[in-house]
């Protein structure tokens, strides 16, 4: 506690300097680490988890409906050769389909909703009490809410932009194969189209970087959506290059452990019991770490927002 | 040839998770209130990888040689026409003379929208009309008589039949009867142009897919008709065998495929020239492209080349090692192959309409240049079009009249095949996750079981996708049931004496019953019939297990001098007494298992009980009664029961109701709960910005 109170910043004078709530301060730039705060990384996880489950409970309650009376239960939907899993997914087609469906409105839902989990997870790294330190979760989660609107206005803006991006990316990338099919042939078209489709993913990339850069500036500076994406577009233009290497490392390490969790997952086999429950572990395991590594990049945006645009100084 | 539409493939897809083997089982002693059947008669059946019984030498060397072609044909790669000319030798190779002929123009089928193929609108490839129309068009059929001049048949020829458009099936008066075994010499010329590529030929681009494209007669039945049929949707053909000499003339720098062996091949004036030539086939396709890639390798004592666009490479080589394994594999078990060479056309995506196909000597696959090495499409396809090389090319049965005899009957030596080369992953292979070609046939066939017969007429079906449900996928999971349940080794042995005894003989429905008749027995043969063309089907059920301790039953009971009541007192006069129901004696339980049949096809299967102290016990039941009921008392109680635990019943309607288990007996769903919620999660994470 007492290393966290030395992070507390001096009293900010620019005029941006709005406060979430009254009791709440500025941590110093350095300080805005989600290492720092691993129960904000576990109420992330806590947050997905409970979701994902109450999602996921129709399509466990559809695979017991089916197979749980089996002796050996619902792993006879994963024997080799999959015949049962086909003739399920034949026989039990329309209970699949609401599976998938509630699953769907799951996503939509965690999409929307999730942004206050995210943003309390931002807020908690930027802020903390004089008195007690961290900022808590009550704090953090009340501060979330109170900048949801300006979080979604942004999750508006850049999924439009991002569709478009990705929406041209897909039409010029087809373009190009259509124009080198006859000459090059149809691999090396489709490998070009490939690239070209590739480039404008790196583009969307780049504006999912200032996404979290303007919703940064929405946590440091308590600013609407919009002004907060002029905000992150000029505090990412400060060194773009490093920002979006930050982002690219860190989202290409989070595919690393579900590939090792896939193999895991393979070598371990079916057996349930015991060896179920450690899948599970290392799974939730997975599931973590992605979060951590997101929680660490989103600490960039805001030491870079803090720096570039309040404290440059600091 | 390959469906358009594999319906189960789409659910194949879907399926991706981790997977989950079985804990073994430990066999537990059963005390039984009734006898129980001996020990399970069904033979273990891994995927056959040991040869079964080769047996060449009752093989014929080769077919009744009916219809020779000698033709020179000409590429014009910028009209994508095609001209030929040279003659025809044919014999009447029936009992009667015969004062007609009937000439296929399959090429037809894509001059207009009124052609049969055009009309029969069932769904699948082939479907829209081509982008540029083609045609083929005969400028002379003449018969050569010994010393005299030639009589040009054409004139007289009937392309179309009253009030109908479609010109693939020509009717020619002769001038004269053709007796039989006479043969009888015909000059012909034809010009073709091309259509873009549809339904196994046309063009795209410098790309030439060359097939069904010369005037071709049909076969010439014992009783002197014609097997002669319009070009439909979901047929495909019906030939007698000959021998194939034709020259194709294309331009330099074009590299040719085509049936048969190359005995010529040179180059000048700006023109390729290759003759190819092959007997005992009945058919000629060939391909023509400036950009063919080739792969050539020796696989035993078949020359195979593997012609492939650029960037195709490492697809062509999973396709070589599909044929590195299955030329071998299905010689040994349906007869030597008995050509020189082989040959693979690989045509682009933009052209898929070309794969997928077979003919003699010369296959057409499939796939795009990425495909992942986890989805073994290209090794299926490669595989299937090779297996047709004998249930089509060899048996050459009537593909209009009975689509199961090729596709089906191939559809299974391409599962059994895959099967034996790849295992449990012989579709897919995700991470773990293993889908079996069989189990994708099974899946599809009972998908259309109901609906109309397996054996019948390929322009009977009333759709594309239940043509191949039932042609393919129902008839590939019969076959693999019958290997399951009698034994591998067995099946292949009956299909492998159908395929040798029928070589070049055009066998029927009959034929193949009554092989397999011989080899696994009359109710094997009376199964298939019932499967084949009677819609039958079968569904094991589990209808309950239950199991309580025993106990001294309770009630009202009249009881004689001497009687021993439930109580253990005798009665000393007769007297009616009240018993109460006793208290479980806590060492003996009452099981009971109850058991039916659903549908008209039976086949022996076992039961796998499951007991409270883990243990299990397997049990068999001949299959024949729609009902069976199992009573014991014994030590230990039930916990569940399944029927055909071991999957062999690959035609069975439903899996879900295999099984029944006592109040609290069974294992539950943690395993998809546990991944649903794994994959929820990271799907969450995926989209939430």
């Amino acid at each position: 506690m007492s290393d966290y109170r030395a992070a507390i910043a001096p009293p900010d004078e620019t005029p941006d300097a709005a406060r979430p709530a009254q009791d709440l301060v500025l941590v110093t730039t350095p300080a805005m680490r989600a290492r720092r705060h691993p129960w904000a990384i576990v109420g992330v996880w806590a947050w997905q988890a409970a979701l994902a489950l109450v999602a996921s409970w129709p399509a466990g309650s559809l695979a017991r409906a089916a197979y749980g009376g089996d002796p050996r239960g619902d792993a006879v939907l994963w024997d080799a050769g999959g015949h049962a899993l086909l003739d399920a997914l034949w026989h039990d087609s329309h209970g699949v389909s609401v599976v998938m469906r509630a699953g769907g409105f799951a996503l939509a839902a965690g999409i929307v909703v999730g942004l206050v989990p995210a943003a309390a997870l931002m807020f908690a790294m930027a802020y903390a009490t004089r008195e007690r330190g961290r900022a808590g979760a009550a704090r953090s989660l009340a501060a979330a809410v109170g900048a949801f609107g300006a979080f979604a206005v942004l999750l508006v803006a850049f999924g439009v932009l991002q569709g478009i991006v990705v929406g041209a990316g897909a039409g010029v990338a087809r373009w190009a194969e259509h124009m080198a099919h006859p000459s090059m042939g149809e691999a090396h078209a489709e490998l070009l189209e490939g690239a070209v489709g590739l480039l404008f993913v790196v583009g969307a990339s780049v504006l999912g970087v200032v996404h979290d850069m303007a919703r940064a500036a929405v946590v440091r500076f308590q600013v609407s959506g919009l002004r907060g994406f002029a905000l992150g577009a000029r505090a990412f233009r400060s060194a773009p290059v490093r920002l979006w290497w930050s982002w690219a490392w860190r989202t290409g390490a989070a595919a690393a452990p579900v590939a090792a969790a896939a193999a895991a997952a393979s070598a371990m086999g079916g057996r349930g019991g015991a060896a179920l429950a450690l899948l599970a572990l290392l799974h939730q395991a997975v599931v973590a770490s992605r979060i951590a590594l997101r929680a660490s990049w989103l600490g960039v945006p805001l030491r870079t927002v803090d720096v570039a645009l309040a404290r440059p100084s600091a | 040839m390959m469906p358009a539409v594999r319906p189960p493939a789409s659910l194949a897809l879907i399926a991706v998770a981790a997977h989950f083997a079985i804990e073994p089982a430990v066999p537990q002693p059963l005390r039984t209130a009734e006898p129980l059947p001996e020990a399970p008669v069904v033979p273990p059946s891994p995927p056959a990888a040991a040869p079964a019984a080769a047996d060449d030498t009752r093989v014929p060397e080769h077919a009744d040689d009916v219809v020779d072609y000698t033709l020179r044909v000409t590429l014009d790669p910028v009209a994508h026409t095609v001209h030929g000319e040279g003659t025809i030798a044919w014999r009447n190779a029936s009992t009667r003379p015969v004062r007609e002929m009937w000439l296929h123009l399959y090429l037809n089928a894509f001059k207009n929208e009124r052609s049969v193929f055009l009309r029969e609108r069932v769904g699948g490839r082939g479907s829209e009309p081509p982008e540029d129309w083609g045609w083929i068009d005969v400028r002379r059929l003449a018969l050569k008589e010994a010393g005299g001049p030639s009589v040009d048949l054409w004139p007289r020829a009937e392309l179309r039949r009253p009030g109908d458009d479609d010109e693939t099936d020509a009717r020619v008066p002769l001038p004269r009867e053709v007796a039989p075994g006479e043969t009888i010499a015909l000059e012909v010329a034809f010009d073709d142009k091309l259509p873009t590529v549809i339904e196994r030929t046309g063009y795209r681009g410098t790309f030439h897919m060359v097939g069904q494209w010369f005037p071709k007669i049909a076969r010439v039945e014992s009783d002197g008709t014609f097997a002669h049929f319009p070009f439909h949707h979901l047929s495909e053909f019906y030939s007698d065998f000959g021998s194939y000499d034709v020259t194709l003339d294309v331009p330099d720098g074009y590299v040719v495929g085509a049936t048969g062996t190359t005995v010529e091949s040179r180059v000048g004036g700006g023109r390729r020239v290759e003759r190819h030539v092959q007997s005992d086939v009945h058919d000629f396709a060939w391909t023509a492209w400036d950009r063919w890639q080739k792969q050539a390798e020796r696989v035993g004592d078949v020359d195979v080349a593997l012609l492939y666009p650029p960037g195709f490479a490492a697809v062509a080589e999973r396709e070589m090692a599909t044929l590195r394994f299955a030329l071998p594999y299905f010689s040994t078990h349906y007869g030597r192959y008995p050509y020189r060479v082989l040959t693979v056309v690989h045509p682009q995506q933009d052209a898929s309409e070309a794969g997928g196909m077979e003919y003699p000597t010369l296959i057409t696959s499939g796939g795009a240049w990425y495909t992942p090495a986890a989805v073994l499409a290209p090794e299926i396809v490669t595989i299937h079009e090779l297996g047709h090389q004998w249930f089509y090319g060899l048996v050459a049965t009537n593909e209009l009249a009975w689509p199961f005899l090729d596709e089906g009957l191939n559809q299974f030596a391409e599962a059994d095949g895959m099967s034996a080369w790849r295992r449990e992953g012989s579709a897919a292979d995700l991470a773990g996750l293993t889908i079996a070609d069989a189990s994708l046939d099974a899946v599809g066939g009972n998908m259309g079981v109901h609906d109309e017969p397996v054996a019948q007429a390929a322009s009977a079906f009333t759709s594309g996708a239940n043509y191949a449900r039932l042609v393919y996928a129902r008839t590939a999971a019969i076959v693999e049931t019958l290997a399951r349940v009698y034994g591998r080794e067995s099946t292949l042995r009956a299909l492998g004496r159908y395929a040798r005894r029928f070589r070049f003989a055009h066998p029927g429905p009959d034929q193949f019953l009554d092989t397999f008749g011989e080899v696994l027995g009359p109710r094997v043969e009376r199964t298939l019939r019932a499967a084949l063309f009677e819609k039958g089907w079968v569904d094991y059920v589990v209808d309950g297990a239950w199991s309580q301790m025993a106990r001294r039953a309770g009630g009202v009971f009249d009881r004689a001098p001497g009687d021993t009541a439930s109580d253990g007192a005798d009665a000393g006069a007769n007297e009616r007494v009240r018993v109460e129901p006793g208290e479980a004696d806590g060492a003996t339980w009452e099981n009971t298992v109850a058991l039916r049949r659903r549908g008209t096809l039976s086949f022996p299967v076992d039961i796998e009980l499951t007991f409270a102290d883990g243990t299990t016990r397997r049990e068999l039941w001949d299959g024949e009664g729609e009902y069976k009921r199992i009573s014991w008392s014994g030590p230990v109680a039930l916990r569940s029961a399944v029927v055909d635990p071991d999957d062999r019943v690959m035609l069975d309607y439903n899996l879900e109701n295999n099984r029944a288990s006592v109040e609290g007996g069974g294992g539950g769903a943690p395993r998809t709960l546990e991944r649903a919620t794994y994959w929820m999660q990271l799907a969450l994470q995926a989209v939430s910005p």
